[in-house]
């Protein structure tokens, strides 16, 4: 299936949460899209997002057996959402969906999804230690790649640099 | 050697307790298997047949700080293993030798500026002896690197001369 078939279904069962979709532009490599590249995307309420999922999964028209990928985007200093950017795949049916969520930096909350893919897990605990997202219900939320007390998520725009670390200047 | 000579039968040598323990030294720095990123993989190639280290003396390899004279720092150092960094060289016996392999060990590297957990050099958590430039360093440079650090060797002196008074 592609984008327009995978949509029109996802219509067609009232997912949960779907907000929209974002059309397939035509490439043009003289536009410069600021924000995100080409792939056409489905946008999700933050909060029904793990139903969201679970119907993508669920669903013998799409099955989308496995989540590629889970991860955010920080647009800019000035923009007040985070991008939770989820890919999922279907083997079985060969293709492919890009998820977004459009997440406040206020009160960057969202229920975890690692009850519907275990691999997601992972990539919200990454997730949160770099973007300062704060996945509820997560078994196991500590940071993944960061030190224990580290301060600060370092792939926010307005991160700003550690000044030392344990006594290691970072000037 | 007036003295000495003739004192002894064939097969004895004179030489200075510093020259020889240096040589000692020198001729077999055993390094310590300490791979952190791409720079490793050069590291190992120094180590096959084609590059051989072993001519140096230096190719075992060792898996423990304990059995090792010499870490080759081959990679980026960030700051969650810098303090493994500086507890591994703690356990290695003296006399003991750091190489910083490569841009990222000696100041960085490419992660300089937007890095925000590597260290900017290994020599701000522990003493290096030899910086090798490169990202990452051919083989021979390593060797080149490692024949530096066996000049430096071949200069400490063991024995505590007598402060010279003017």
């Amino acid at each position: 299936m592609d984008f327009q078939g995978i949509y029109d279904r996802l219509r067609a069962i009232e997912a949960p949460g779907l907000e929209g979709c974002d059309e397939p532009r035509p490439a043009n490599a003289e536009t410069k899209d600021k924000g995100r590249g080409g792939d056409p995307f489905c946008l999700v309420t933050p909060a029904l997002l793990p139903a969201f999922l679970e119907v993508c999964r669920d669903d013998p028209h799409l099955s989308f057996e496995m989540a590629a990928d889970m991860t955010a985007t920080d647009p800019g200093k000035d923009e007040e959402h985070l991008w939770v950017n989820v890919q999922l795949l279907s083997v079985s049916k060969k293709h492919r969906l890009a998820v977004k969520a459009l997440l406040p930096k206020a009160s960057p909350v969202l229920p975890t999804t690692s009850g519907v893919y275990r691999t997601n897990q992972w990539h919200e605990r990454e997730c949160g230690e770099m973007f300062g997202i704060t996945f509820e219900g997560h078994p196991d939320p500590r940071n993944i790649l960061l030190p224990d007390d580290w301060v600060g998520a370092p792939l926010r725009k307005d991160y700003e640099f550690p000044r030392e670390y344990h006594g290691i200047s970072c000037e | 050697m007036g003295f000495l000579e003739k004192q002894f039968q064939e097969n004895v040598l004179t030489t200075k307790v510093d020259w020889l323990l240096n040589w000692c030294r020198l001729s077999s720095i055993w390094p310590m298997t300490f791979g952190l990123a791409c720079c490793a993989i050069e590291m190992m190639a120094v180590g096959c047949a084609h590059h051989d280290i072993d001519r140096f003396g230096a190719g075992a390899f060792r898996a423990s700080p304990r059995q090792a004279d010499l870490m080759i720092v081959a990679g980026t150092v960030n700051f969650k293993m810098a303090e493994r960094i500086k507890r591994l060289y703690d356990q290695m016996p003296a006399p003991k030798y750091v190489i910083a392999m490569g841009a990222c060990a000696t100041g960085g590297g490419p992660y300089y500026k937007y890095g925000y957990t590597v260290v900017k050099g290994v020599d701000r958590v522990i003493p290096v002896d030899v910086y090798i430039a490169g990202c990452p360093p051919r083989p021979e440079a390593l060797l080149e690197g490692l024949m530096k650090l066996q000049e430096k060797i071949q200069t400490s002196s063991v024995i505590r001369k007598p402060a010279r008074t003017a």
